[in-house]
């Protein structure tokens, strides 16, 4: 994994000072051009992380993909319209597999090499940071393939296209957005529009909450058992364990918050990644319900092809194919066998629960519990606990930590002189040492998760709209106290978001 | 019409509801249990019924119950033109 530090992310003091400035110049110049405004100001959030190539990167893929797509909408014949597919796609892949795969590549033909004693040279191939260069691809290649299905007409103006893989908002970390949602939205006039200007800003700073008050937080017990396993066993792995659940959901939909919100300042709607994941009732809800965006994508373009292809097979095609998408899932998170485990675990879990679903509901049919209220509780906490079983691997420094963790999750805590040490330790930071990090974070990750079933209960959905029907003193007093509490408990210590690195 | 009925049939079989009524502009949102799990024994089931084969291509463009009518109308007149 690689460690970066980032100038400008959505909780530095440069992007609360960043953001009023790029509204300002897109306020103050006239309509026509504004997209220069945004394309700028999306360079210069960029050119932000001081890695100049990264900017080449983003140039070279916005180039090709406009070429491709005008070419590939004038060409009439079958055979080369899908050779110009595949190519336009080809290159968009190269350029991700260059970026971020030639490290793990290399490292694995190395050691392959080496256990079948064959002396080859194999040159090691450094870490590039790629931040963003995956989320802007899948819209690239997302462009190519609804234009090859005539789903949608390329886009002729350069800048408007360079501005939808660009915006800033969701250059690094996503929503994942279709060009057929983003670029009318982008060309359309701006008038001022308080009820945006309110709910976006409402969003950033709900966002900034659940990032520097909950995620972090959660984050320095995480980071204190995970990031040495084998000082403890049993309950400090089983409680850093859920923690991680909570921490990397409020880093990133709090991340997601933030960039919807700056986006809507700017009355661009982004689409919606998140809708209360661990209350899904299978692994299959899960991801109806996480990181939204990527998973429509992934299932679109990989899974759907992949289980028409193979649907002769009938189950044990869609068994297959959900195995394949997820795998790749997992390597698009990144080069390393642990996200390749965490991908392949779900694409199981799913590929399972696909082929004995029939008898499942067979089975609770006969026992009259299919609808029960138990029954989907039972199913919820069971999802959770697959889920959080998958994020071992995600959040485990390497394949050994993450074993150890596994097999040291359920022992009792034990008294050997080893582990007495460190498994006091952290009892006594949690419960004892500093009772006040503890009650903030139970204080917070109680507010939050009653916020969003209210929100959830409301048939809206939608906490803006939520909030905005609430009266006015109400609505300021929730105003101050969220300040309030983000000042008062936020953790100042530097930290990025965790889907900065995919 | 004729077409449209057989068609219906399937869908009530490969969904088990018999009070499935489709029309052209139905999408999976307005049937129950129709999801991305399920779309694939659906197409297979009419790929059987109507002795036909969809395209990749063809597969990927389906948006509601009236494009997947349109293709296996035109799939079925083509192999009659052809016989």
């Amino acid at each position: 994994m690689i460690h970066f530090k980032c100038i400008m992310p959505f909780n530095s003091l440069k992007y609360f000072l960043f953001l009023p400035v790029v509204y300002l110049a897109f306020y103050f110049v006239s309509e026509r051009a504004r997209w220069c405004v945004l394309l700028t100001a999306s360079l210069l959030f960029y050119a932000s992380l001081n890695l100049p190539y990264l900017l080449v990167v983003l140039i070279l893929v916005a180039m090709t993909t406009y070429g491709f797509g005008i070419w590939l909408y004038q060409t009439t014949t079958p055979k080369v319209k899908l050779a110009l597919l595949w190519s336009g796609i080809a290159v968009n892949v190269l350029i991700l597999v260059v970026m971020k795969y030639l490290p793990f590549l290399s490292e694995n033909l190395k050691a392959l090499f080496t256990l079948f004693s064959i002396d080859v040279h194999v040159q090691i191939i450094n870490a590039f940071a790629a931040i963003g260069v995956s989320f802007y691809v899948f819209q690239a290649i997302s462009y190519l393939l609804d234009i090859y299905l005539e789903k949608e007409k390329p886009e002729r103006h350069f800048g408007y296209f360079a501005l939808y893989l660009a915006f800033f908002p969701k250059l690094v970390q996503g929503p994942i957005e279709r060009s057929a949602d983003l670029i009318p939205q982008l060309k359309t006039q701006y008038k001022f529009n308080y009820n945006n200007m309110r709910s976006g800003m409402l969003l950033f700073t709900w966002g900034l909450f659940k990032k520097v008050v909950i995620a972090d937080r959660l984050g320095i017990f995480t980071n204190n058992v995970y990031d040495n396993v084998h000082s403890y066993q049993g309950l400090p792995l089983l409680i850093a364990t859920y923690f991680y659940a909570f921490q990397i959901y409020m880093d990133f939909s709090g991340y997601t918050d933030m960039a919807i919100g700056s986006a809507r300042l700017f009355n661009i709607n982004l689409s919606r990644n998140f809708n209360s994941p661990y209350l899904a009732t299978s692994v299959i809800d899960f991801w109806r319900r996480w990181h939204i965006t990527f998973s429509r994508w992934i299932l679109d373009y990989i899974f759907k092809p992949l289980q028409m292809q193979w649907r002769n097979w009938k189950h044990w095609g869609t068994a297959a194919a959900l195995i394949v998408t997820f795998l790749i899932s997992g390597i698009w998170h990144g080069a390393s066998w642990g996200f390749v485990i965490w991908g392949g675990l779900h694409g199981l879990f799913m590929a399972c629960s696909v082929i004995y679903k029939p008898y499942q509901q067979k089975l609770h049919k006969a026992l009259g519990i299919e609808k029960s209220r138990l029954l989907k509780v039972m199913q919820i906490i069971v999802t959770f606990h697959l889920v959080c079983f998958a994020w071992i691997f995600f959040r485990a420094k390497g394949l050994n930590d993450a074993w150890y963790v596994v097999t040291h999750l359920l022992r009792p805590v034990a008294a050997d002189a080893r582990y007495e040490t460190s498994n006091d330790y952290l009892i006594q930071k949690i419960l004892m040492g500093q009772p006040r990090e503890f009650f903030i974070v139970l204080l917070s990750l109680v507010t939050t998760v009653a916020v969003s079933f209210v929100v959830n209960r409301d048939e809206n959905n939608s906490l803006s709209v939520f909030w905005e029907r609430r009266s006015l003193p109400v609505r300021w007093g929730l105003y101050v106290s969220l300040v309030l509490s983000i000042i008062v408990f936020a953790v100042y210590e530097s930290s990025t978001f965790i889907y900065y690195q995919f | 019409m004729e077409l449209q009925d057989t068609l219906n049939q399937v869908f009530r079989e490969v969904f088990d509801n018999d009070d499935i009524n489709i029309a052209p502009d139905m999408t999976a949102n307005d049937i129950d249990g129709w999801d991305s799990l399920s779309h694939v024994n659906l197409i297979v089931a009419v790929e059987a019924k109507f002795n036909i084969r969809f395209s990749n291509k063809e597969l990927m463009t389906f948006k509601n119950v009236g494009d997947l009518l349109g293709c296996i109308r035109a799939k079925t007149t083509n192999s009659h033109d052809s016989l």
